[in-house]
């Protein structure tokens, strides 16, 4: 599968996912070129359902986020809120007939958490098999 | 006014009072309610009919009720306050006067939700209280609600429900009071299957002077099987049944339930006869009018007394 | 406030399906708080609309913008620098701010993005409570703080009904019997005998009595 075809990941992090500095960002950045768009926000409580809606609708085949293990969010809640509007936002995206797996929230477990590199590798694999998005390619 | 109302009568004479409740079709057939009627017909001194009752759609009450008395019955208008504003409410009560009808009881009426009309909008432009204070001011005064004087007053025995076994329990005493204040002759009760917390709020009722003002009928359903009781235990609001009354039940075959059910009625009945303050019974065999006449005769209360033309 | 709830998505694109050009107009006063019409909510709804076309190959131009509060005329009026832009107003106001909309450009067809539901309160976040009927006589005071006609489904004035159990109504046992807060409520006050009184029947002319109703107040007048 040629580089057009792969689905395309709109991935927003917090800034407390290990080694996902500037530098690392722009690293993965031109390993993955236009199939992964990095989004880092300063906790994944600032993420709105709205991001979400508008990644997919501009360019995005899938839209996640990746947020920090539970009890461990610098803010407190942010990790929960971001998975109430992850929730929120597959209910839109599901009344409008699109599957929900295209949007989805990955909680860094406890022990070990990855590093942004190795979120990447893990996501771009776990949404590989989604066909492209019908907002983007007609069917 | 000719056709006194019976069960006022009987009360009057101070004997004990035995009513009974029938439910009108769901259809416009006349018969079904008059073959009610005549089952139940000398073995009671009053026939309450429901008014749509579960918020169900049947043949009225006004309509019933003018059958029944077409047969010779003392009926008790039931009257919600859901589904009709206070010019109807008024309006059926000049009517049913008209029609010789001399009881009304006048009721909140089960919420709308629980019928086969969910949609449709619940009234309740007056509630069940200040319906009683209109009755009894169209009869003693010959006003409408607003003063209005009407042309010629209607003669009615005024009824109100009263629940011993609703929430909150330290109110419903204040609550019975209103009632009887407002113009309640008689009360009615929900069924009673814990005779003993019956009896703490009859005690409340005549530490109020309440039992001396008003005829506290006390209410009574006979069990058709233990299924029956159960449901009513869990799933209708404002009823109290006991375990010991659910294992009394289940103790039986099914094929004995309903004989079961029937004695511990009589039981209740035996009970509330001797208790002061309480002036008669209202015996509500819903869709088994047919038991009536046993349970009177068991209870020794048939037949009924003899009273001069009126 | 008043409480509204978004329309199924399906029947929003049934309704704006005749038009090409669309407006979204969020309210970013009642409506927000209850997460319904705000400038998110609003963002949202054209987000997923538009996605919606494209899949598709729908062509229609959905555009948003949120004024403060859409029931006043100042406000609306912001609305008319857009509008030539577009052929229809998709409101995520309340009932008031639709036709508030409705009123002020009556050529342009205006469609209700929500279903206007109560006058309430924030109980609790995400949690909405109805709690005023809009009587026009306010008998607060006689019940201790409890509306008897909004809170009630019977709206008994002299309640409650034979059918409270365990403080919860006889419709659904997640909503508490108002005649029991108020009883609890006037007990505590030690006031419970206000109650013994009967409440005479209620002037609901004051609510229905003359069609819809208007208030003016020439002190408040240019």
């Amino acid at each position: 599968m040629n580089d057009q075809e792969k689905p395309v990941l709109a991935l927003f992090y917090c800034r407390n996912v290990p080694q996902s500095g500037e530098a690392e960002r722009q690293t993965l950045e031109e390993k993955y070129g236009r199939s992964v768009r990095f989004f880092p926000i300063p906790c994944s409580g600032r993420l709105e359902p709205v991001h979400l809606l508008k990644a997919l609708e501009e360019f995005a085949d899938a839209a996640y986020i990746i947020a920090c293990p539970e009890g461990t969010c610098r803010y407190f809640e942010g990790n929960h809120r971001a998975k109430k509007r992850v929730e929120r936002t597959k209910e839109i995206i599901g009344s409008i007939g699109l599957e929900g797996e295209r949007v989805g929230i990955v909680v860094g477990s406890r022990e070990g958490t990855k590093t942004l590199a190795q979120q990447a590798e893990d996501l771009t694999a776990r949404i590989s098999a989604l066909p492209r998005s019908p907002v983007h390619v007609r069917r | 006014m000719k056709n006194a109302s019976r069960l006022k009568r009987v009360l009057d004479a101070g004997e004990f009072a035995v009513t009974a409740e029938c439910g009108p079709p769901k259809g416009a057939d006349s018969e079904v309610i008059l073959k009610k009627g005549e089952k139940l017909k000398g073995y009671v001194d009053a026939v309450n009919v429901t008014d749509n009752q579960t918020a169900i759609v049947r043949m009225s009450s006004l309509a019933a009720c003018a059958l029944l008395k077409s047969a010779g019955l003392d009926p008790v208008l039931q009257m919600v306050v859901r589904d009709r504003n206070r010019i109807a409410l008024q309006s059926d009560i000049l009517g049913a006067s008209a029609l010789g009808i001399r009881n009304v009881l006048c009721l909140s009426g089960d919420h709308q939700c629980f019928g086969n009309q969910p949609q449709a909008a619940g009234v309740f432009d007056l509630d069940s209280i200040q319906f009683v204070e209109a009755v009894r001011n169209m009869r003693d005064m010959g006003v409408i609600v607003g003063g209005e004087a009407l042309d010629g007053a209607p003669d009615l025995f005024i009824g109100a429900a009263a629940n011993p076994f609703g929430d909150p329990q330290g109110f419903r005493a204040i609550r019975l009071g209103k009632k009887v204040r407002a113009g309640a002759d008689f009360i009615q009760t929900q069924c009673i299957y814990n005779l003993e917390r019956f009896e703490t709020w009859l005690r409340m009722a005549h530490d109020k002077g309440l039992t001396e003002k008003t005829a506290i009928l006390g209410g009574v359903t006979p069990l058709k099987s233990a299924g029956m009781a159960r449901y009513m235990k869990n799933k209708v609001s404002g009823m109290d049944i006991p375990d010991a009354v659910i294992k009394r039940m289940e103790g039986v075959s099914k094929e004995n339930q309903r004989e079961e059910g029937v004695r511990i009625c009589v039981e209740t009945i035996e009970r509330l006869k001797e208790l002061n303050g309480v002036r008669g019974v209202h015996i509500m065999a819903i869709e088994w009018e047919e038991a009536v006449a046993g349970i009177v005769e068991k209870a020794g209360l048939f037949p009924r007394p003899a009273l001069g033309e009126g | 406030m008043i409480t509204a709830e978004q329309k199924p998505i399906d029947e929003i694109r049934e309704m704006i399906a005749p038009y090409k050009r669309v407006l979204a107009v969020g309210c970013a006063s009642c409506v927000a708080e209850c997460a319904a019409g705000g400038q998110k909510e609003t963002a949202m709804l054209a987000s997923a609309l538009r996605m919606a076309d494209k899949m598709e190959g729908e062509e229609r131009l959905i555009e948003e913008m949120t004024i403060d509060r859409q029931c006043v005329k100042e406000f609306v009026l912001l609305l008319d620098d857009v509008l030539d832009k577009y052929d229809a107003v998709l409101s995520l106001g309340c009932g008031a701010g639709v036709q508030a909309v409705a009123d002020m450009y009556p050529e342009v067809p205006v469609v209700p993005a929500l279903n206007t539901e109560f006058m309430g309160e924030t109980k609790d976040q995400g949690y909405w409570t109805e709690s005023c009927l809009g009587c026009g006589d306010c008998m607060l005071y006689y019940f201790g703080g409890v509306c008897p006609l909004a809170r009630c489904s019977k709206h008994l004035l002299n309640g409650p009904c034979g059918g409270s159990m365990n403080g919860r109504c006889e419709v659904d046992p997640d909503v508490p019997c108002a005649w029991q807060l108020i009883i609890e409520r006037l007990e505590k006050f030690g006031a419970l005998e206000r109650l013994e009184m009967i409440y005479p029947p209620k002037d609901w002319s004051l609510k229905q009595g003359r069609g819809p109703r208007k208030i003016v107040r020439e002190d408040q007048q240019k």
